[in-house]
């Protein structure tokens, strides 16, 4: 599983973050920084969750 | 403009711009959500007819508000989103839905507006390059590194109080402890902060005002708007000139395109920060207590394990309180909505509280259930690009405040009449009186 994200459309919501902070954190400058592009497919569920709360799809699953 | 609950009586105000596609011929649903009466009445008296349009009509067109500021010749009426599921929906097109035509249910002169509304009433690209400035002031982490500076304005307030026994619960506790957050973040000096607490009041209860004639009504709110901008001006320049670490300070420093923002730019996002920060947490908070004297058995579950349940208890009190009651969308282009046509340039209203008692979501939205867990309340949104910047730092605000209020002060609770607000923005509590065992006695 790897993540895609589009920095153009990234609002820095933060609601990946509050649903996956290991993964998702906005950074000091508000920007989205993704601690892990590849995570374990062990962590799916989770990240699907994250990534559908995206309000503007700057979010994706990559198979 | 009369009342206008009847459909036969609902004749639009001014003649309908007759291009409006069908706007004006439109008809009204029997259902009251225009009215003085029904903002005047209870939350609880407002979910019956909430509950009747989630359960047979979710997406109903209304008249007009009644005791608008000023009369709008385009607004010949809004739709009604009552529905959890919808709610989040039209939060979510926000390509449909637009925030820049302003984001209030009332019509307010664009002067008021545009002084106080900041990036709220905005849409991308702009909104977000000016939320970008901004959000990492806010972030989990950040709440993290402030969270002793929180932890003691709580403790400070509750010191103020604890010795008294008796004090009105709005004046002395809900209204300081956002004011000292949200003032602390953007380095608001002390002297300054009630005058702007009470400014920001002012812009939420202002359908309270004696006399109800919008003329007046405007008079104060842009007398109040003048004083507010002294501050602010001043606040402003001093950061110009000596800039720190607070929100202030990274407005004027910022560069949105290589460019500088304006003082009036910096001033109406000085002003919704000001009434973002101060009016929401404020409302919960009393909310709160009001709820912890109302529920005693819930209050009793709670106290058996304090630091194990108080945050799924916040959760439930922010659900409970639904602060900001109403957010208003205005249709880009035709489009549908639960079944509904909704053409280009039509108010959308979306009702929050209305929300947070859908019987799809919540069992039993009626009980206080401060276990509540999941607990999916849209307080802070329905997770669009304008979801409460502010979430997390409402979040430990609450926590803070009901740990040091309830370990401290165990008896607290409400003695008296509380006395609520009628306006259709905020849940507001005007007063709400307390008594407790003096603190040591």
């Amino acid at each position: 599983m790897r993540l895609t994200f589009d920095a153009s459309r990234c609002c820095s919501s933060g609601m990946c973050e509050s649903f996956a902070p290991d993964v998702f954190e906005i950074g000091d400058d508000g920007a989205l920084e993704i601690h892990d592009p590849n995570p374990p497919d062990s962590e799916r569920a989770r990240i699907q969750v994250a990534v559908a709360a995206c309000p503007t799809g700057a979010l994706a699953i990559e198979e | 403009m009369d009342t206008v609950v009847e459909p036969a009586a609902a004749a639009p105000a001014t003649p309908a711009t007759p291009e409006a596609s069908g706007r004006a011929e439109r008809p009204y649903d029997p259902a009251d959500l225009s009215s003085l009466a029904f903002w005047s009445s209870t939350a609880a008296e407002r979910e019956r007819t909430f509950a009747e349009l989630r359960a047979a009509r979710p997406i109903s067109w209304h008249p007009p508000v009644e005791g608008r500021l000023i009369d709008d010749p385009n607004d010949q009426g809004f739709w009604a989103v009552v529905r959890h599921a919808d709610l989040v929906e039209v939060t979510r097109r926000h390509d449909d839905f637009l925030s820049g035509e302003g984001i209030v249910f009332d019509s307010v002169p664009k002067e008021l507006l545009d002084a106080a509304q900041g990036f709220i009433a905005m849409d991308p690209p702009d909104h977000t390059k000016i939320r970008r400035l901004l959000v990492s002031a806010f972030t989990p982490k950040q709440m993290a590194r402030i969270e002793d500076r929180i932890e003691a304005n709580a403790r400070r307030i509750v010191d103020d109080i604890a010795a008294k026994g008796e004090v009105d619960f709005v004046r002395e506790v809900a209204m300081l402890v956002p004011m000292h957050n949200i003032f602390d973040m953007m380095d608001v000096p002390e002297h300054h902060r009630l005058t702007l607490a009470e400014t920001s009041e002012l812009i939420a209860t202002y359908r309270d005002l004696p006399g109800g004639d919008p003329d007046e009504t405007i008079a104060v709110l842009f007398e109040s708007l003048t004083r507010f901008q002294v501050i602010a001006g001043e606040i402003i320049a001093e950061r110009r000139a000596h800039p720190g670490d607070d929100l202030v300070s990274a407005l004027v420093q910022a560069e949105i395109d290589g460019e500088r923002l304006t003082d009036a730019d910096i001033s109406s996002f000085f002003a919704l920060l000001m009434v973002a920060g101060n009016d929401t947490t404020r409302q919960s908070t009393a909310h709160g207590m009001k709820a912890l004297t109302d529920f005693p058995e819930q209050r009793a579950w709670l106290m058996e394990d304090l630091a194990g349940r108080l945050a799924p208890a916040v959760e439930e009190i922010v659900r409970w309180a639904t602060p900001i009651m109403t957010f208003r969308r205005t249709a880009a282009r035709d489009c549908e909505l639960g079944g509904q046509r909704i053409t280009a340039g039509d108010k959308v209203i979306m009702f929050y509280a209305s929300a947070n008692w859908d019987t799809d979501v919540f069992e039993h939205p009626e009980r206080l259930d401060l276990g509540r867990t999941p607990n999916k309340h849209i307080s802070f949104g329905g997770g669009g690009i304008h979801h409460c910047l502010g979430n997390q730092l409402a979040r430990r605000q609450l926590a803070a405040t009901f740990r040091e209020l309830l370990t401290r002060l165990p008896d607290i609770a409400v003695s008296g009449e509380t006395v609520y607000g009628h306006g259709t923005f905020f849940h507001t509590v005007s007063s709400m009186p307390v008594t407790f065992t003096p603190e040591g006695r």
